[in-house]
């Protein structure tokens, strides 16, 4: 088993699996990954795929973290240890604290599947009253919440028809309703606007940010990259199974060996005058500004390079402070 | 109907919980070692030790710790889902079309049609509900599963206890509420489609309704003969009239005018059977009452209006055919041969004696009073029977013939009733006078037993200390309330054959509804341990394996008892049940052309295949207690034939519900724990 960690800055701590609470656990770290590693095998035991290979990973309360990566590359299948719907084959994930595994920990989270895996034959009111119940949320709450969440989401005029005649949108949204029932601290959303038109996916975004706002962390997994360049705050891409790159949106993309000025009324001889300056110093572009590589560029270099020397990448290549320690930006900004 | 077991719900409770403890020990044991050897397989032989230790810490708290809320609200989810499903309402809609057209083909050519009804729907219901709750359990889990539609569930603070205990109240909700349904609807088919009334047919051939509902319609039996002149056959003593009634149901009955003679002191007889009075010169009184005779169970009460030809008869509705007998059955049944000797089997005579003895009449040189079955009746008081001046006494005895003796008589067998006394070297005892009756074989006979009766009571040492007629309860049940009932046969060279079901005192007759309402508890049992079944094997099983399993489960369940039979040996260890041996041997007398009746050379090999036979079927007989023994759990034998359940068997059959549904319950649980949701 390839337990090479040396791609992240952070060494992790050896635990044992079983320990059931981390005695030096941080109310700041949400999540905890160490050395996570999750091989599938076949009925007789031989190893099929390797799908998740020592992940280590930190996801701090108030950020909106993002996995990125192809299909295939074990995005879903983080998200399903930290949840507990698979075991780890080796490394573990604490979660708020909590082993993955422990039923407690769901007290507190919320979580919105790839597909709304949800009843077909229940209403909107009926499918949040049902999760309500699992909570065992008091009756009066309960239907005041599922009032709440209805209107939040958009589907009161929806409310009484049942799921099976809802469009792909709806039940996206109806989705994020019935994870939000038990208003958690921790957010789990697995591609969360795939299959949305514009529209959907702009309102499924603003919805993120506006639960950002409102201090909750979410990790979120999509191979959709504008979705992710847009609301994450932090990223780590994966690629078949491997953590490729962690760190800050902005400082991933940003290209530091050029530099960009952008300037407004500026008079024409002006321009004469700082390209002067440029070729003074050398330089050939009139544009002064830190351009910013789109996280397309940044997605299909990392793939292309891991294709050519497969395994992780030993250090990161463009943003100076991966996985920084820098704290994420203050919500109430 | 033959009864095997007699369980006393008090003795059963602690052995039974004792075999009960011990599968579970042994399914724990078998249970920590599998799991051992497919984590040690996962993870190594060291760290599986703590997985599994991780699992068994875990179920407390998981167990403690689950939610009514919760299950309750899983149970919702499983009852919309049943419905939704529509197998509940297939099964509905199959269940009343069998009720609408079923009785087209049932009823004709039996004088029992009850049995024939009862079965019916007790058998539909039961195979109805059983594959509904089978259906039901064996797709919920696993296409939740299969959707994914589990991810939402499991990632809410729900515990594996709340799955599975979710899944099995949802159905077993939906099961039962159908189940009484099903129940109310049968009850209502099968006493609508048997009652029903007569009227008297003018010409016994042609079965029409008469002109004349009075005397007239009747005509003389033959009284010299005591005989009908319209069957030829014996009629009731003092008849003197007979008329048939219309065909209706598939029956008609036969009436008898009835001569009454009541003396003059004695008070007029006030009866609504009465259509004819006649004062005789001696003051005596004559009443001509019409009485139905019984068809099957079956009998029709008469109300007469108005005097003789002018007479109107009216036969009331059906009675009879829903009846809940309570047997009183002897606690111990012991036979005597005729030197006296006691055995607990009786008489060999043969292949017949495989479930009675047989008690010998005697031969002509030795003229037997020794030989002799006893019966020893415990709790007999007089709250227990019936409100009747005499104690009924069911009797179904099997005749053995040494030779053809008197065709037009049957045997003659003598029933004799003593007191059990506590201290039998002090006390005095009561033995009664031998009452003689002619057997009836493949019937069940009553014998109205007078509660006065003729005997005398016996000093310890055998000498007589008075004669008299002395009261069944008081005197020869006593206070300690046992009583002896002797059988024998009073015909040289034959032979009377009994066991123990086939001797009983009728206690008062249950509520007919009550017992109908215990067939379906039984059911309902059933139903439960299905859909526990279903649950359980559906935590790990996709469903086509799940029906299967659970299909291979029912075969053996229904058939514990055969296959039990089939693992007996004698004392040599040898099969017994089994001509030709068992599946190895029989094999080989396929493969090698030898016929079964023909023992195989005895050799080395021949003992190595009976060995191998014997572990086969012995674990055959140890698979039988693993699946519920639904036999146990099975009244409906007792209806059809119009006993009473009883309580004892009733509790048995609740505690087996209790035991499997909680073992598994364990097991789903386990299983759903330790299995991974997601692929």
């Amino acid at each position: 088993m390839a337990t090479d960690t040396s791609a992240t800055s952070q060494s992790p701590q050896p635990t044992g699996r079983l320990e059931q609470s981390n005695p030096d656990y941080d109310p700041n770290i949400v999540i905890e990954a160490q050395n996570l590693t999750k091989v599938y095998r076949d009925f007789w035991g031989r190893q099929k795929v390797r799908a998740l290979n020592a992940l280590d990973l930190e996801v701090r309360k108030g950020e909106i973290f993002g996995l990125l990566g192809p299909n295939g590359s074990g995005k879903s299948t983080t998200i399903k240890l930290l949840l507990g719907l698979l075991f780890p084959t080796g490394g573990r994930a604490i979660v708020l604290g909590k082993n993955a595994t422990d039923v407690a920990k769901n007290e507190r989270v919320g979580y919105l599947p790839e597909e709304s895996y949800l009843y077909k034959f229940l209403n909107a009111e009926e499918t949040l009253d049902f999760y309500g119940r699992l909570f065992d949320i008091p009756a009066k709450i309960r239907k005041e919440r599922v009032q709440e969440l209805i209107q939040l989401v958009g589907l009161e005029k929806a409310k009484r028809r049942q799921l099976r005649e809802y469009s792909k949108g709806m039940t996206r949204r109806i989705g994020l309703a019935q994870a939000l029932i038990n208003d958690p601290e921790l957010i789990l959303l697995d591609e969360p606007t795939s299959g949305l038109d514009p529209l959907g996916t702009r309102d499924m975004k603003d919805m993120i940010l506006k639960l950002r706002d409102q201090g909750k962390t979410i990790v979120m997994c999509s191979h959709l990259l504008a979705d992710v360049e847009d609301v994450c705050d932090r990223i780590a891409i994966l690629f078949q199974g491997d953590l490729k790159e962690m760190g800050r949106v902005d400082s991933l993309l940003k290209v530091s060996g050029e530099t960009q000025i952008k300037a407004e009324n500026l008079p024409e001889s002006a321009h004469e005058e700082i390209r002067q300056i440029i070729a003074k110093h050398g330089g050939k572009n009139i544009v002064v500004d830190n351009p910013r590589t789109t996280l397309e560029d940044l997605f299909l270099n990392i793939v292309r390079e891991s294709e050519q020397r497969p395994g992780m990448r030993p250090t990161s290549t463009t943003g100076g402070d991966a996985d920084s320690a820098t704290p994420p930006a203050d919500p109430s900004n | 109907m033959y009864v095997e077991s007699f369980p006393d719900f008090s003795e059963w409770f602690l052995p039974g919980l004792l075999l009960f403890l011990a599968v579970l020990v042994s399914g724990a044991i078998l249970g920590l070692f599998f799991g051992y050897l497919v984590a040690a397989f996962r993870h190594g032989p060291f760290e599986a030790f703590y997985v599994v230790a991780q699992v068994v810490a875990e179920a407390v708290p998981d167990f403690m710790k689950t939610s009514p809320r919760r299950v309750v609200a899983l149970a919702r989810l499983a009852i919309k889902e049943a419905m939704r499903r529509r197998v509940v309402l297939v099964t509905f809609v199959i269940f009343a079309l069998m009720v609408l057209f079923g009785s087209w083909f049932m009823g004709g050519g039996t004088e029992k049609p009850e049995q024939i009804y009862v079965n019916f729907v007790l058998w539909g219901t039961q195979m109805l509900v059983l594959l509904m709750g089978l259906l039901l359990s064996a797709f919920s889990l696993p296409d939740d599963i299969k959707n994914k539609t589990i991810y939402t569930v499991v990632t809410k603070p729900v515990r594996s206890t709340e799955i599975v205990l979710g899944r099995m109240l949802g159905f077993a909700t939906v099961g039962t509420l159908l189940l009484v349904l099903m129940g109310l609807i049968s009850y209502f088919f099968v006493w609508r489609s048997l009652d029903h009334s007569h009227q008297i047919a003018g010409d016994w051939k042609t079965k029409a309704v008469a002109a004349s509902q009075g005397l007239a319609a009747f005509t003389a039996v033959d009284t010299e003969a005591g005989k009908s002149t319209i069957t030829g056959k014996r009629v009731s003593e003092n008849a003197l009239f007979e008329a048939t009634t219309t065909v209706d149901n598939d029956h008609s009955h036969r009436l008898e005018i009835i001569s009454d003679v009541r003396e003059a002191d004695q008070p007029a007889l006030d009866s609504d059977d009465i259509i004819r009075t006649i004062k005789r010169d001696d003051g005596r009184v004559e009443y001509h009452r019409v009485m139905c005779l019984p068809v099957g169970n079956h009998t029709h009460a008469v109300t007469v209006t108005g005097e003789g030809d002018d007479a109107q008869i009216t036969l009331g509705q059906s009675v009879g055919y829903f009846r809940a007998r309570v047997p009183i059955y002897s606690s111990e049944l012991t036979f005597y041969n005729r030197e006296g000797e006691a055995n607990k089997k009786g008489t060999n005579v043969g292949k017949e004696s495989k479930r009675r003895g047989y008690v010998d009449g005697g031969s002509a040189r030795k003229r037997s009073t020794l030989s002799r079955a006893t019966f020893s009746f415990e709790n007999v008081r007089e709250s227990r029977f019936p409100d009747l001046d005499f104690v009924p006494i069911d009797l179904t005895l099997g005749v053995y013939r040494s030779y053809k003796g008197d065709i037009e008589k049957r045997v003659i067998a003598g029933l004799q009733f003593e007191s059990i006394p506590d201290k039998p070297d002090v006390d005095n005892k009561f033995i009664s006078e031998i009452i003689e009756f002619e057997t009836k074989e493949f019937a069940v006979q009553t014998l109205p037993v007078p509660k006065k009766i003729v005997g005398r009571i016996v000093a310890p040492d055998g000498s007589l200390v008075e004669e008299g007629a002395y009261d069944l309860f008081d005197d020869f049940a006593g206070d300690n309330q046992k009583l002896m009932v002797v059988l024998s046969c009073r015909d040289i060279n034959q032979y009377i054959g009994v066991g123990r079901s086939d001797a009983y005192l009728r206690g008062k007759d249950q509520a007919y509804w009550w017992n109908f309402l215990k067939g379906y508890i039984g059911i309902w049992c059933q139903l439960m341990i299905m859909i526990a079944l279903g649950v359980a094997l559906s935590t790990f099983l996709g469903s086509p394996l799940v029906m299967l399993s659970a299909v291979a489960v029912m075969i053996v369940g229904f058939n514990s008892e055969f296959i039990r039979k089939l693992a007996e040996v004698d004392a040599q260890g040898n099969l017994i049940n089994e001509q030709g041996g068992g599946p190895i041997e029989s094999f080989v007398r396929v493969v090698t052309q030898q016929n079964m009746m023909v023992d195989l050379d005895t050799g080395f090999f021949d003992t190595i295949i009976e060995k191998l036979d014997y572990l086969l079927v012995s674990m055959l007989k140890m698979l039988t207690y693993l699946a519920p023994n639904f036999g146990d759990l099975n009244f409906s034998n007792y209806l059809v034939h119009g006993y009473a359940v009883d309580n004892s068997r009733l509790l048995v059959a609740i505690a087996v519900t209790i035991a499997f549904v909680f073992g598994l319950t364990l097991l789903g649980y386990f299983c759903l724990k330790t299995r991974e949701i997601a692929k």
